[in-house]
């Protein structure tokens, strides 16, 4: 699509860009932004809880570290309680190894000031993951030329297929708006057994790790609402933009909320490019 | 009376028509007095003939009846003529050497004041004929409010962007047209998204009329004979469509010899031919124009830029036959596609493939008929040829038709027709067919068809020598019928995670939904005096098909969709109201027209809607309702060495949708409540004149961000819950031209340079705003060039297109 855009631009030439002043509305009220993770790895298991600020705001993003967090096993009514963790800037269970189960559904609870939040999410099996393997490709349409890494497996089930990759490079996280891979099974899942190329083109010694995870249906369109709205350039192709629409309900409270919350299954697995290929 | 019977349609009478429709129709077929057969007087018509640049009379101008050529008479020295005429109304055609000719059609009306008849030197052709179908104080006396007309030779002295004369993007200059951005050709009319507009080509709609993503129209201008605008008022013969008609002609050749016309510009280059065909009783034209943008591409040193095609082109034809005297048939057609391609691996192409058939029977003096049948197809299709990920992804749809009038004049105060109208539309599955070995599956949604039969009816009626009327009732009878599925959903709740608890299966032609409408239009206008006129109208439009988006663009793969189970169609009223003055001995026209209009059932998406793919695309979309309003002043002069307009509009558009912004009423995009146009043109001399014009509107309805947060390790703007509540700043652009012509009339070839420059004065208006993190204070930062990131901080890059962009045009004739 950026090439399309650079071809269109082109033919309308004389397209420029420039940084400009606009005088944008400000935020009347308190807005929380909570990010919970719930999965079967506990060193990814988090609540992060933030505020919105003004859009030209520079300073430092406001933490909220005196909530009360905890998360229910809505079956057997377990609670798993959450600390304020200054080191993360987030909760984390308090018990560190505690994680989610497959097949069992939990709900998140949280209580900030007079409002109180909650969202629920299933945990579903994870997919198989077979191998990764990388090779060596010459420069394609909208790929350089490079070592690309392929992943090999199996999506066995029917239904709520929704799953996302993430990709790390020599211990640093891709995470710019290009680097969401998402899929689901509109066009169904055959590719994920004859080998899901990730997008990235990788240098020789290059140590790649793969995250993959199987999201519930709710967080996966927050994800693909974020992308898009990252995308969006306010122009005429473009749709209205609007916040991602967040699984997390006010039980109480005046308070609009921001973010999601996932239950997620996840897995790992990593690759070092020795050059030689498959 | 025989044929008079063809007027009671049996059919008509065996349909179970509602009480009110009967008694409308019985009036029409049986009330109304079939016309008298009498001996008629020889009435004496008086008029002169002018220059219309310096208004000087013209002396020896031919003057005769189109039906009866040797009735011929000259204008006397003072350009004042007198000619005999038994049965109106009739054309008559005014002609002198070095002039224009001018055909009029003459009713009794203008025997009731002096008539002149303004010659416009002949600066083309010594055969071109130009057919002035409207008398000068027709704004005043006609029946019609919210219409706009822009002759073509106006239309090309328009400065252009990239000089490529545009007939949509002239219409946006009219007071109730808005456009929805720089430079795109869609079409907002009177607070209607762009899908409301009926854009048809000799009777047959397109679907998409643009070119190159709606930066420019699909009409070649040398090949159209007019185009008539209606803004929601149209009469009872058309309907399908909320918001406006854009009815285009194609031209007939010239039944002499072969005349040939065209241009070299900036993007493309464009050719028409024009002749007789067999003998005088039967013409041609054809037309054809492309693009060589690819050129340009090649010019580019950046290969992935210059690996790539980028064109589009068009074909059109027409062919004329004079079966009798009776008689014509007229057959034409139009093919236009554009292709983007990059390297082998990629290529998106689009096509619109019209075909229309009209055959006209003038039964009597008083008593026509006109037989019009079409196809219109258009088809999109993407190519990703990838080994792992190839596809082929395509889609097409169609609307086939048939159309009958008869039309009666009775006399000049009574005129009426009535008729069918019979369409098909079929939206073939979207299809994703997987190439050889590639991983993913193929895809295919159901098709969707329909069928709409209407019956129509209508007349003008002149009550007092002051009042008139035009009413006219359509009558919609839709069906969505099979092929296809229905699906039913758990609860009938419709949600993108709603439960199919079961489908249902439908056989070819059988009836899956039903919607039936009456669309009355009602108009009335009172004549103070030769010069001032009232109207008022209302007028109710039914739409059964739509596209299903939210961005005010169109796109070549927009997703059509028809009424059905769960869409219903959508309906618009209008009540308008008009004063219209001229002056000057009708040199200048001034109208204000007010309107209100309401509409219901429009749609809108859900935040993230799929909709491409879907074959549940009702659980994808919202429905609502909205309103729009406004007064649109115009002042206009026609004739004279400086024409043009000046037109100012205020408006406003809105829109409520349970589901969007908390449910409360929002702007849509387009929605610009101040619009200024000034259109000018000059003839300084016959080789030199000159255009002008300027454009001043209130900046789209957009939302601007009120916040930032963090999520996923992105910074995110945070927007209001209620849309488009902020504005781009206002917009304003001048554009200018020149041309020089070859004013040797002695020469075959004549040829003419244009040279245009849009956006005069360098405005930067906004395309788009960006918001978005701008690292170390540089807003192309790239990682690979500019180094580790020092410093991040939110900003708002704002895109602009076409400043200052002159270009260059030949065009030639021979």
């Amino acid at each position: 699509m950026k090439r399309i855009c650079i071809i269109l631009l082109a033919i309308a030439s004389f397209s420029c860009q420039e940084e400009v002043n606009l005088p944008l509305g400000t935020i009347d009220s308190t807005v929380p932004v909570i990010e919970a993770i719930w999965s079967d790895r506990p060193f990814y298991n988090e609540v992060k809880i933030t505020l919105a600020q003004n859009y030209f705001d520079n300073t430092e993003i406001n933490v909220v570290k005196d909530a009360q967090v905890y998360i229910i096993n809505t079956r057997s009514k377990e609670v798993v309680p959450f600390r304020y963790n200054q080191g993360n800037l987030s909760y984390i269970p308090v018990e560190t190894t505690k994680r989610a189960e497959i097949g069992e559904s939990y709900q998140l609870f949280i209580q900030w000031k007079d409002n109180q939040f909650t969202a629920s999410g299933e945990m579903l099996a994870p997919p198989i993951v077979d191998s990764l393997t990388h090779k060596y490709e010459k420069e394609r349409l909208f790929r350089d030329e490079g070592y690309y890494i392929k992943v090999y497996g199996k999506i066995p089930y029917q239904e709520n297929n929704y799953y996302r990759i993430r990709v790390i490079e020599n211990d640093t996280l891709k995470n710019d708006r290009d680097d969401y891979l998402l899929f689901d099974d509109t066009f169904g899942l055959t590719f994920f057994e004859n080998g899901l190329e990730l997008n990235y083109d990788f240098a020789e010694g290059d140590k790649v790790r793969m995250e993959l995870y199987r999201l519930n249906k709710e967080p996966y369109n927050y994800f693909t609402q974020l992308v898009s709205l990252l995308y969006n350039d306010g122009g005429l192709f473009s749709p209205p933009p609007q916040n991602p629409d967040t699984n997390i309900k006010v039980i109480s409270g005046s308070s609009d909320v921001l973010g999601y919350f996932s239950v997620a299954s996840i897995l790992t697995e990593s690759v070092t490019i020795d050059g030689k290929g498959d | 009376m025989k044929r008079l019977v063809l007027g009671y349609n049996p059919y008509l009478c065996s349909m179970r028509l509602t009480a009110g429709l009967s008694k409308f129709l019985f009036i029409f077929l049986f009330i109304l007095p079939f016309p008298e057969l009498k001996a008629q007087e020889t009435k004496v018509f008086v008029a002169q003939v002018l220059d219309v640049t310096n208004s000087s009379p013209l002396p020896g101008a031919s003057v005769y009846w189109e039906n009866d050529v040797s009735s011929g008479v000259v204008s006397e020295i003072d350009g004042t003529f007198q000619i005999g005429i038994k049965t109106l109304p009739a054309r008559l055609v005014v002609s002198f050497i070095g002039f224009e000719t001018s055909i009029r059609v003459i009713t009794s009306k203008d025997f009731d004041k002096p008539q002149r008849f303004f010659l416009k030197p002949e600066d083309l052709s010594l055969d071109e004929i130009i057919i002035q179908e409207t008398n000068p104080d027709q704004s005043v006396r006609n029946m019609e409010t919210g219409k706009a007309t822009v002759p073509i030779a106006t239309i090309k002295n328009i400065p252009a962007l990239f000089g490529e004369v545009d007939l949509l993007r002239s219409l946006q200059l009219l007071p109730g047209v808005q456009t929805a951005g720089e430079g795109t050709t869609g079409l907002f009319v009177r607070g209607g998204s762009a899908d409301q507009n009926l854009v048809q080509l000799d009777g047959a709609p397109i679907y998409n009329p643009s070119h190159f993503f709606g930066f420019f129209s699909v009409f070649n201008p040398d090949a159209l004979d007019q185009v008539e605008l209606y803004k929601g008022n149209m009469p009872a013969s058309f309907g399908g469509r909320l918001s406006a008609l854009i009815d285009v002609s194609l031209r007939e050749g010239n039944n002499e010899q072969i005349h040939g016309e065209g241009g070299i510009g900036t993007i493309s280059s464009r050719l028409t031919l024009d002749g007789p065909l067999f003998s005088d009783k039967s013409t041609f034209i054809i037309s054809g124009r492309r693009t060589y943008a690819d050129m340009f591409l090649k010019l580019s040193s950046d290969p992935d830029i210059n690996n790539n095609k980028l064109n589009f082109h068009d074909l059109s034809g027409k062919l004329s036959f004079k079966l009798s005297e009776r008689d014509k048939l007229t057959v034409s057609s139009y093919q236009g596609s554009d292709f983007l391609g990059l390297d082998d691996e990629f290529g998106l192409g689009w096509t619109n493939w019209i075909s229309s058939a009209q055959w006209s029977r003038n039964i009597s003096d008083k008593f026509f008929f006109d037989l019009e049948g079409y196809h219109s197809m258009y088809n999109y299709r993407v190519e990703f040829d990838d080994p792992d990920n190839g596809f082929e992804w395509k889609n097409n749809l169609s609307e086939s038709g048939m159309k009958g009038i008869w039309t009666f004049l009775r006399s000049d105060a009574l005129q009426t027709y009535w008729g069918f109208q019979s369409q098909f539309y079929h939206f073939a599955p979207i299809r994703l067919v997987p190439a050889i070995d590639s991983s993913i599956d193929p895809l295919a949604t159901n098709p969707k068809n329909g069928m709409l039969n209407s019956l129509f009816a209508g007349m003008t009626y002149e009550i007092t020598p002051k009042l008139s009327t035009e009413v006219g009732l359509r009558w919609g009878l839709f069906n969505q019928v099979g092929k296809g599925v229905d699906y039913l959903y758990e609860g009938g709740v419709l949600d993108p995670g709603s439960s199919i608890i079961d489908s249902v299966n439908y056989k070819s032609f059988e009836n899956i939904k039903f919607y039936q409408g009456l669309e009355p239009r009602v108009a009335f206008r009172y004549l103070f005096n030769d010069e001032f006129s009232v109207k008022a109208a209302y007028n109710r439009n039914f739409q059964y098909v739509q596209i299903a988006s939210n961005s005010s663009a169109g796109l070549p793969i927009d997703r059509w969709i028809l009424a059905g189970t769960y869409v219903p169609p959508i309906r618009a009223d209008q009540i308008s109201l008009g004063f219209f003055r001229n002056f000057d001995n009708n040199r200048w026209e001034f109208s204000v027209e007010g309107y209100y209009k309401d509409f219901k059932n429009i749609i809108d998406l859900r935040n993230g809607a799929q909709i491409l793919f879907t074959d549940k695309i009702e659980t994808e979309i919202l429905k609502g309702n909205g309103w729009a309003y406004g007064t649109e002043f115009m002042l206009r002069k026609n004739v004279g060495k400086t024409t043009g307009w000046l037109a100012y509009t205020w408006s406003r558009s809105w829109r409520k949708t349970p589901g969007v912004s908390e449910g409360l009423k929002y702007n849509p995009r387009y929605d610009r409540p101040h619009d200024v146009t000034l259109v000018l043109n000059h003839e300084f001399s016959p080789s030199w004149s000159a255009g002008l014009t300027f454009i001043y509107t209130t900046g789209q309805a957009v939302s601007f961000p009120i916040g930032l947060y963090n999520v996923d390790l992105q910074s995110v703007p945070l927007y209001s819950k209620y849309r488009n509540e902020d504005r781009f700043p206002d917009y304003h652009r001048m554009d200018a031209s020149v041309t020089w012509k070859n004013s040797d009339k002695g020469r075959k070839w004549k040829g003419s340079w244009n040279f245009s420059i849009y956006n005069l004065y360098g405005r930067k208006n906004p395309f788009a705003y960006e918001f978005r993190e701008i690292y170390n204070d540089n807003i192309k930062y790239s990682s690979a060039e500019d180094g580790p990131i020092v410093t991040s901080r939110q900003g708002v890059v704002m895109t602009y297109l076409f400043t200052f962009l002159p270009s260059i045009t030949y065009n030639f004739q021979f």
